[in-house]
């Protein structure tokens, strides 16, 4: 017990102790801002992996660590995308996914955003062409953010999110 | 005798039919064997005492239009000795059979259905001809890897459904997950029969993710193709890249420079400490234990912002080429990664007897998910979750690499294949990683940190590469084929050989249990579809 709080006591507040993104790297459209109006200031995300090498989910998952602690700012992860205000797309869409996407695109409910996240997300990167992959999201259902990177930093993925949400 | 001629007579005497042929790498042996005889001398090979060959990799290679045959090459390693040995045969262009090995190899499950989705040959006797990386969508007939389908196809969609296995009685019910559930996670389905909380069957439904990658390395040159070997698992960056690199290096016969080789290692193990941190963080919020989750997820973003400073990537993309490094670390620079290490290893330290010392935690995680050392074995299971059930494999000990020949490893080795196992092999080996890279600061040497490409390989040369990674061992078989082009590159990620073990540790569990058990394994999913 006392262990713990030692411990506790020794690392003090992490959040924050990284380096911030620059702004204009990351330009979030306007009717991308009017759509989110509606969730005012929390989002509930929903990430789907389309055949990403899985460094994206990896930054997805830092952004709950606690240096950058995304629910400070009311971001959080939705366990089913009839929780979801906003999909958070990566990788390529490959054939075998490509139902998957378009079924938890037509499940999330209105009003809704999708964000694609990295490059081949975006333009399909390195697999670009495949006889596996499909296309980039935005072939198969309307993409209003985009993130790109490969894979984007967290601190990059945190401040297209508050500007989204105007309070950036 | 060495050993090397010992295992060699062996087979020879026992088969007086094969053939032996000029090694392909060090400490290796290749044989060109009958096809009909396959069955039996890998029989012999993996129960024989002496040698309890393991079965590594199991691949094809399509020789048309040059030549109208298919290749197969079985890989084993030797218990004892650590040495390889290949077995060759090939098939005609038209006769699309070859004997399956499955029924008496568990292991080769997987690779045998991966040959006939990817090249059409048939195993003949294999017990499970279900499709795995095509799903049912795709066209009869498709089958990518063979020389005259298109990389850039457009595949066509027919109707078609998986059938899973069923269990029937009363009570007994399917659980279907996935492919998108819960948590930020890749995507793939499992199927859970259960009655009552306990586990009956699970099976699993993969490669959704697959992506093509071994077909798109046949459209790069040999020596170009390192970002596309970087993006195969993203999380294993460093230990793909470098297995793929050093495949080329022997093609090509580059020496790789002493320095770069120390690089390579500090690499390997940053990644291995970063992954392992974020593991075992993982593991305890599965068990609802947040402020351990917190403290590793912490340190783990610490090792990150680490390799982003010194590399300018967090995942260290980009600083392995073919031929060496491209980012030379400064012996003062090293010293401040020391530091750092030294002042997180305190740190985990602390953490550490936080966790092993919750006796709710530690309620959780024994006897969860035992994977016991004779199924371990019949799946020729490797890496983290095969030293966690007694499988002493550790290729950085057993067949050194980069600078691993200067760096004697101590490996963690626990024989219980718990998810509590499975913890405190991740963590001995990030006390060893930590010490390895205090012995790297003080042993590395001076020099140029990369060779220049000069000859190329002859069309046809092949060879093996494999690395330790931070899952296990991964291998990259490399044929060279014209003008400096890649002819086929088999990837081999940790994941795909401990993937069906899975089926097994889960069984008498409850599903609440799954994701822990699952996160004690933590596979790749992008590793294994491709």
């Amino acid at each position: 017990m006392f262990r713990i709080i030692k411990k506790s006591l020794k690392i003090g507040v992490v959040t924050g102790r990284y380096q911030k993104a620059d702004r204009a790297a990351v330009p979030v459209p306007t009717e991308a801002k009017d759509k989110t109006r509606p969730f005012k200031r929390s989002l509930a995300i929903r990430e789907v992996d389309t055949g990403s090498c899985n460094a994206c989910e990896m930054e997805m998952n830092a952004l709950l660590n606690p240096v950058y602690d995304a629910e400070r700012f009311g971001i959080h992860i939705a366990a089913s995308p009839r929780h979801a205000d906003a999909l958070v797309v990566t990788g390529p869409v490959t054939v075998n996914m490509e139902r998957a996407l378009k079924d938890v695109h037509r499940q999330t409910p209105d009003p809704k955003i999708v964000i694609a996240l990295g490059d081949c997300a975006i333009n399909c990167g390195l697999f670009k062409g495949s006889y596996a992959v499909t296309g980039p999201v935005d072939r198969h259902i309307p993409v209003d953010v985009r993130i790109a990177g490969c894979p984007p930093r967290p601190a990059e993925i945190l401040e297209a999110l508050s500007e989204l949400r105007g309070n950036g | 005798m060495t050993k090397t001629e010992f295992s060699d007579d062996l087979l020879t005497t026992a088969f007086p039919g094969i053939l032996k042929n000029h090694p392909i790498c060090t400490q290796s042996s290749h044989f060109v064997v009958p096809k009909d005889l396959v069955p039996a001398i890998t029989h012999y090979i993996h129960t024989q005492p002496s040698l309890r060959g393991r079965l590594t990799l199991l691949w094809a290679c399509d020789y048309r239009p040059v030549r109208e045959t298919y290749g197969l090459y079985y890989l084993f390693t030797l218990e004892r000795s650590h040495h390889w040995v290949v077995l060759s045969t090939e098939t005609a262009g038209t006769d699309r059979l070859f004997p399956s090995i499955t029924p008496h190899l568990h292991a080769a499950q997987w690779y045998e259905r991966e040959i006939r989705d990817m090249f059409g040959l048939i195993p003949q006797g294999h017990p499970d001809l279900r499709r795995l990386v095509r799903h049912e969508h795709w066209r009869k007939g498709t089958h990518p890897l063979r020389k005259d389908f298109s990389w850039d196809a457009t595949l066509g969609r027919q109707q078609g459904e998986h059938h899973f296995r069923h269990i029937e009685g009363e009570g007994v019910f399917e659980v279907p997950v996935g492919p998108i559930h819960a948590g930020i996670i890749e995507s793939g389905h499992f199927r859970f029969s259960v009655a009552g909380e306990p586990i009956m069957q699970l099976e699993l439904r993969h490669f959704w993710k697959h992506r093509g990658v071994e077909k798109l390395f046949e459209q790069q040159l040999l020596i170009e193709a390192v970002p596309l070997a970087e993006r195969v698992s993203g999380d294993t960056t460093v230990g793909h890249a470098l297995t793929y690199c050093q495949a080329v290096e022997a093609l090509l016969h580059l020496e790789v420079p002493r320095r770069a080789k120390y690089l390579r290692a500090l690499f390997l193990e940053l990644e291995r400490l970063y992954n392992h941190l974020g593991d075992i963080g993982a593991m305890c919020n599965d068990t609802a234990y947040a402020l351990a989750h917190a403290h590793c997820g912490r340190m783990k973003e610490q090792i990150m912002q680490l390799n982003d400073r010194f590399t300018g990537s967090r995942f260290l993309r980009g600083v392995i080429q073919v031929g060496g490094v491209t980012r030379d670390i400064e012996n003062t620079q090293l010293t401040k990664i020391v530091e750092e290490l030294n002042q997180i290893q305190q740190d985990f330290s602390e953490v550490e007897a936080i966790i092993l010392g919750n006796a709710s935690l530690t309620d959780r995680l024994e006897t969860t998910g035992i994977l016991n050392e004779q199924t371990a074995w019949d799946h020729a299971v490797i890496g983290i979750v095969g030293r966690a059930s007694g499988m002493n494999y550790d290729l950085r000990r057993d067949r050194p690499f980069a600078a691993y020949d200067e760096l004697p490893v101590n490996v963690a080795l626990y024989r219980y294949g718990d998810a509590r196992a499975r913890l405190r092999v991740r963590g001995d080996e990030i006390h060893e990683s930590i010490r390895l890279i205090r012995e790297m600061r003080d042993k590395i040497p001076g020099g140029p940190i990369a060779d220049q490409p000069s000859s190329s390989p002859n069309p046809g040369d092949w060879t093996l590469a494999a690395v330790e990674g931070w899952r296990g061992e991964i291998l990259y078989m490399v044929m060279a084929g014209e003008d400096g082009r890649i002819h086929r590159c088999k990837v081999r990620d940790p994941s795909f050989v401990n993937w069906p073990a899975i089926q097994w540790a889960v069984l008498g569990n409850i599903i609440p249990d799954f994701p822990l058990i699952n996160k004690s394994f933590n596979l790749s999913y992008a590793g294994n579809d491709l």
